[in-house]
């Protein structure tokens, strides 16, 4: 076979696409610094966040809360400077080995603040990077216990794993007065089977008995294993999982006629799950971080201003999923970005050990309750969790429910 | 000058331009003006370069199509995690199991009575054993699956591949793999650092570079014995190799475990680079990554490879990123650049190099060839058509 087009043509071709990246890539940074040298100094506060990958989706709605955040407070008072704050944000791609990059990247365009990332297992990955250029990090919903342990340069706003697992078990227990559970987790998912194993430990702590299965990725087919909760006796579910699988398990769930409810952590806090529960009778219990209509009025104030300004865009909108639904993780995003303000205002400086120090000290009233942080760990303070109820197209808040001792 | 004398100063070339690109290489790692994007980069490049190349040994000289090149590398990678988890630290990360973790790390046990060169010891100790089990599986594997042919043998090595993914975060593996969660806190390329005073002598980058190096020198000495001659031999012609007197089952099997043994330690290089393993990364794309880094570089080119993975790393992770971001010149909103366009162009430029320059950068040829690769094709071509 001839060849198309021949080798020099093709280095030559490849070297002009070369030159086009090199000269674009020196466009794009001095077009954002003349955009953001308009009004004065900059700090730069990093978005370390999943566009692409199995996380995406959530990932995406954090990062809209971030830059609607950005919108409410766009600049931030350093010893009586007023700095802007523009934002850097990069795509991990959800995986481990693009983590690295990613974080990376931040590090090597100078910003003095990490938010980030959607889930736990890029934040691990990315923690030496971070902290190698003593660059702080906030983690927005992150819940295992290894981001921040021996990271000291990670924090983090949300609750953790062995605690909302201890959370739900004690809500079966108390709401249903369960004793006999079934716990159902994707075999891989560090999230879901991290989950499932602090709530079946608790759930036996509390004299419950537990049947533990995990399904393979892709699984479709879930009626064997509503068969097998039925057949267990289970008085309710706890199906800790990613949401693509949530709407199977209830869809299934009600076709098999199981009238027990289910139960999980926060990921089912999605538009997801409110379509697949919307016309049957499956009760869909998860716990989550935030209730809208808490009397502080901080939450209200935020879900009101956020869905208007989603609305305001339809490619927001897109991004959030199709619709105004407000996700936890927004929640979490946006008081990261405001934690992340009140510890460059404390530390009166842009440089990241003198952000990390202060952040220690940050007491911030935020969307998801009063954030202050552990002196070890780094890790928010938080001893509640919001149960909240899918009921025909929206979630019922139920009550708080604190671990029992 | 006699055969014996001309290879001697090849190898004693290639020896002293290693030496020169280390050297070159800790420089930049030392130098604080250079950018660290670059030296990330250039690390994970040359992890990539070494798992390129073992996988070109099979697919592009012994022409054996196989994809279970992620799996092999998981198998390494978790290996060399389990091995080196200083022993203090496995309880935490262990957590959710009781008794979880090996209770001893080979290189802290090393580094113990004799320090530095200890630690090295036992990391290069754990990358071997790494390959070694990776090499192990490819041994088991290979006896069923190997005499299979072509897409056959990809769909078969494929599903090894997820299987393997699935069977590591098995519960019952949890003491030892730890499940589904993480393993991280192992020995890095930053723990080679060596801090005199108050000074910091960077190696971070010459490690890898010197690892993948080595290997990647002895997949070029195999490949340029009797054994590679006979693997070629193989891929050109199965039936006239046989006739040849070549074994055609042992060879390979040979070559499968040699490629997977080199897979094996470039996983364990990557879980080094990552600072942490988890089973959810080594998914089939990962071995679609690296094919797409045979290809553009050219089937059957080592240097080819070596350049194409560079090339790949650097443009999806690092100078493409542009496009990710919005950008403004002057008051004109550059169209189309936003989050996750990135990815769009790079598959554009992925198709276009599969559907039109199918032979890649290199060809089959090597960046420093005496003799031109198309004059000894032509003669081959000859004697095919006779």
């Amino acid at each position: 076979m001839k060849a198309f087009i021949s080798r020099r043509d093709f280095l030559k071709a490849a070297g002009v696409t070369a030159a086009a990246a090199a000269l674009a890539g020196c466009s794009s940074s001095s077009g954002s610094a003349s955009g953001s040298a308009a009004g004065g100094k900059t700090i730069k506060i990093g978005v370390f966040e999943p566009a692409s990958g199995d996380n995406g989706a959530g990932g995406k709605q954090e990062v809209l809360a971030i830059e609607y955040a950005n919108s409410i407070a766009p600049t931030v008072d350093i010893g009586g400077e007023t700095y802007n704050v523009e934002l850097v944000e990069v795509d991990n791609q959800s995986s481990t080995d693009k983590a690295v990059t990613a974080a990376q990247e931040l590090v090597s365009k100078k910003v003095s603040i990490v938010l980030g990332n959607y889930g736990s297992g890029c934040s691990i990955a990315a923690a030496p990077t971070f902290q190698a250029a003593s660059i702080p990090a906030i983690g927005c919903s992150c819940t295992n216990p290894a981001v921040t342990e021996a990271n000291p340069y990670y924090f983090r706003v949300c609750f953790l794993d062995p605690f909302q697992g201890s959370v739900m078990a004690s809500f079966a227990k108390d709401q249903f007065g369960a004793s006999n559970a079934y716990v159902l987790s994707m075999l891989g998912e560090d999230y879901g089977s991290g989950l499932a194993t602090y709530f079946v430990n608790a759930f036996e702590a509390l004299g419950g008995t537990v049947t533990n299965e995990q399904f393979p990725e892709g699984t479709s087919d879930f009626s064997a294993y509503i068969q097998n909760a039925i057949n267990a006796g289970a008085d309710v579910i706890f199906a800790p999982c990613a949401t693509t699988y949530a709407a199977q398990i209830i869809t299934q769930a009600a076709s098999a006629g199981f009238d027990k409810p289910i139960t999980a952590g926060d990921t089912w806090e999605s538009s997801v799950i409110l379509d697949a529960q919307k016309g049957t009778d499956v009760q869909v219990y998860c716990s989550t971080f935030f209730d809208e209509n808490d009397d502080s009025g901080i939450a209200k104030e935020f879900v009101t201003g956020f869905k208007e300004w989603l609305n305001a865009d339809s490619q927001k909108l897109t991004n959030n999923g199709g619709n105004d639904i407000v996700a936890a993780v927004s929640a979490l995003g946006y008081d990261g970005y405001m934690v992340a303000l009140e510890a460059i205002k404390a530390a009166g400086s842009t440089d990241g050990t003198a952000i990390r120090d202060a952040l220690y000290g940050v007491n911030y009233d935020g969307v998801t309750g009063s954030i202050t942080f552990d002196q070890t760990t780094g890790d928010a303070n938080k001893d509640m969790a919001y149960i909240k109820k899918a009921a025909d197209g929206a979630f019922e808040f139920v009550k708080t429910q604190s671990v029992e001792d | 000058m006699t055969m014996k004398q001309e290879k001697k100063r090849i190898y004693l070339r290639a020896a002293l331009g290693l030496i020169a690109l280390l050297a070159v290489l800790l420089a930049l790692d030392n130098l604080s003006f250079v950018p660290s994007m670059l030296l990330t980069v250039l690390r994970k490049g040359a992890i990539y370069a070494l798992v390129a190349v073992s996988m070109n040994l099979l697919n592009g000289f012994t022409g054996l199509f196989s994809l279970g090149q992620a799996g092999f590398m998981l198998l390494g990678a978790y290996t060399y995690a389990i091995l080196t988890i200083p022993a203090a630290s496995q309880k935490s990360i262990y957590q959710r199991y009781a008794n979880g973790g090996i209770g001893f790390s080979i290189p802290e046990l090393l580094s113990k009575p004799l320090g530095g060169f200890g630690l090295l010891l036992g990391v290069i100790f754990c990358l071997i054993l790494a390959g070694c089990i990776a090499a192990l599986f490819a041994f088991l594997i290979g006896l069923p699956v190997l005499k299979l042919k072509s897409d056959y043998l990809a769909i078969a090595t494929l599903g090894f591949a997820e299987i393997i993914r699935a069977a590591v975060v098995y519960e019952g593996f949890g003491p030892l793999t730890n499940g589904s969660n993480l393993l991280y806190g192992f020995t890095s390329f930053s723990n080679f650092n060596i801090t005199l005073g108050g000074f910091t002598l960077h190696l971070e980058t010459v490690m890898p570079f010197l690892f993948s190096g080595i290997c990647i020198a002895i997949i070029l000495l195999l490949i340029n014995s009797t054994y590679g001659r006979a693997f070629k031999a193989i891929r050109d012609d199965e039936i006239a190799a046989e006739a040849m007197g070549i074994n055609l089952a042992s060879h390979k099997r040979m070559s499968f475990i040699i490629s997977s043994f080199f897979a094996g330690i470039s996983g364990a290089m990557l879980a080094m680079y990552q600072a942490s393993v988890q089973a959810t990364t080594f998914k089939s794309s990962m071995t679609y990554e690296i094919l797409l880094i045979v290809v553009i570089g050219g089937i059957g080119s080592v240097s080819g490879s070596i350049i194409a993975s560079f090339l790949f790393i650097a443009s999806s992770e690092w100078l493409l990123r542009f496009l990710d971001n919005e950008t403004w010149i002057g008051g004109f909103r550059v169209p189309l650049l936003r989050s996750g366009f990135r990815m769009v162009v790079f598959s554009v430029i992925i198709m276009a190099v599969v559907l039109f320059f199918r032979k890649g950068i290199m060809g089959d040829r090597e960046l420093f060839q005496k003799k031109p690769a198309s004059a000894a094709k032509a003669a081959k071509k000859e004697v095919r058509s006779k």
